[in-house]
């Protein structure tokens, strides 16, 4: 389609020509491990789709104790398409935080953490963080048995931090119990106040890795490489890969819609075998290594002050690793790397399979 | 004791010997039943459950994937075609061009 006087219109307000010789200058290298970068692209476009069947859901749902459970239901049996749209962002919310891990360990693999790019690792690491903090709060929306229970359980598992435990659990449940108050709270952050600290780290993410260029692997960076430009080369390319993305979530959506629960009866028992979503059960699993009690101190709080030590360790990598700052190999890092991922993977199966 | 062997002989008069077991073992079931758990609750369908839509929304999935491929082969041609002209030096612009007026 060309339209020459809308173009003339928009050239004569905005310098598209400068715009056009921006992107086309942005170069990417191109090496074996080049597959990595589009990791970031994939979990920026599902971040999208999330935004988008979300303000959907947003428009029906109702985040009242007596109707949440009632709307989702009628979403997904009275409104056209509403089962595909639940499902859509179902899916999407975990192929996020599936490509976001992907994304991170890549990154902490080919330390493209190092000098200069700290606030790049930074940036996306809160974001991992508000990811996750996504999954739980929308979980709880749902307001069915196992949302509950699996709500209850993870508000109180941080209520067992020391000296900020409490006002954690208190500030997320807005009461001494998951109750009403709780499912509010928890929309408010889902709807509002996560998506607007999302949009705004993901625009610094975005402008930092802009403003730094794409890092090499230290292997390579001595080898001499081909630039390919961001635009068109790189981006038929993202193009291709949302493409396939979407495809593969749409599939997901029709194939394994996800079930709804009975609902939430905070009175009731818990239901047998309550588990957390799968990027949970990692922490679930190291909990119950440890016993109730270790020389008399509460098992729980040592068992979370290790986690959140471990997960403070993993977030100040960048500022720990001086010789990938300097630009020499530093294999230590790289095995402290894979220890963290097979860890996270063997815990997630054994969750999966208990 | 005479009074309670006339109480007894007017209950098993009024409530035969089978029958008040019959009512025990009412008693004792129904106590059961409320005791068990309740019944599963009926699944809440989260897919569209008549055929005619089940084979609509399954018909639809195969063309968006025809779709998808046939997108993916026509980035693909582009894609080789602006590499070709890359590869030509053709894109770049060629600053001492003379200008057609």
């Amino acid at each position: 389609m060309n339209c020459p006087r809308l173009k003339d219109w928009l050239e004569e307000r905005y310098d598209l020509e400068g715009m056009k010789r921006l992107a086309k200058g942005k170069l990417i290298p191109e090496h074996r491990y080049d597959l990595w970068y589009y990791t970031g692209g994939i979990t920026l476009f599902l971040f999208i789709l999330q935004f988008v069947t979300g303000m959907l859901l947003a428009l029906y749902y109702v985040p009242h104790i007596d109707f949440a459970h009632k709307s989702i239901i009628e979403i997904v049996t009275k409104l056209n398409l509403g089962w595909f749209f639940r499902s859509l962002h179902h899916w999407g919310a975990q192929l996020s935080i599936v490509f976001l891990f992907i994304h991170l360990f890549g990154t902490l693999l080919m330390k493209s953490y190092r000098k200069p790019r700290e606030f790049v690792w930074v940036t996306g690491f809160i974001l991992l963080g508000i990811s996750i903090f996504f999954g739980l709060s929308g979980y709880l929306l749902l307001w069915d048995e196992r949302a509950f229970a699996a709500v209850r359980v993870a508000t109180g598992g941080a209520g067992a931090f020391p000296v900020i435990g409490g006002f954690i659990k208190a500030f997320l449940r807005g009461s001494i119990d998951v109750t009403g108050d709780t499912l509010l709270r928890f929309y408010a952050f889902h709807v509002a106040i996560l998506p607007i600290i999302t949009l705004g780290l993901v625009g610094l993410h975005i402008l930092l890795v802009q403003y730094h260029g794409m890092s090499v692997p230290l292997s390579l960076q001595g080898e001499k490489k081909r630039e390919v430009p961001f635009f068109p080369n790189v981006f038929y390319q993202d193009l291709s890969i949302w493409l396939v993305v979407t495809g593969v979530l749409v599939t997901l959506a029709v194939l394994l819609p996800p079930e709804i629960g009975i609902k939430a009866d905070p009175l009731a028992p818990p239901p047998e075998n309550v588990k957390p979503e799968w990027y949970f059960l990692f922490l679930m699993e190291t909990l119950k290594l440890f016993p109730g009690s270790i020389l008399g101190m509460n098992g729980e709080t040592i068992a979370i002050m290790l986690v959140a030590g471990a997960i403070l360790f993993f977030f100040l990598i960048p500022f720990f690793d001086q010789k990938s700052a300097r630009g020499e190999k530093s294999p230590l890092f790289t095995w402290i790397g894979v220890i963290y991922l097979l860890y996270f993977l063997i815990m997630t199966a054994v969750g999966y399979l208990s | 004791m005479r009074r309670l062997s006339s109480v007894k002989g007017f209950l098993s008069r009024v409530f035969p010997g089978r029958l008040v077991l019959l009512i025990a073992a009412l008693l004792l079931l129904s106590g059961t039943a409320a005791a068990a758990p309740a019944p599963p609750a009926e699944k809440i369908a989260v897919f569209p459950t008549a055929p005619y839509y089940i084979y609509i929304v399954y018909e639809s999935l195969i063309i968006f994937w025809i779709a998808i491929l046939g997108l993916l082969v026509i980035i693909h041609m582009k894609l080789r075609e602006i590499e070709r002209v890359q590869e030509m030096g053709v894109d770049k612009e060629d600053q001492d061009a003379p200008l057609l007026q």
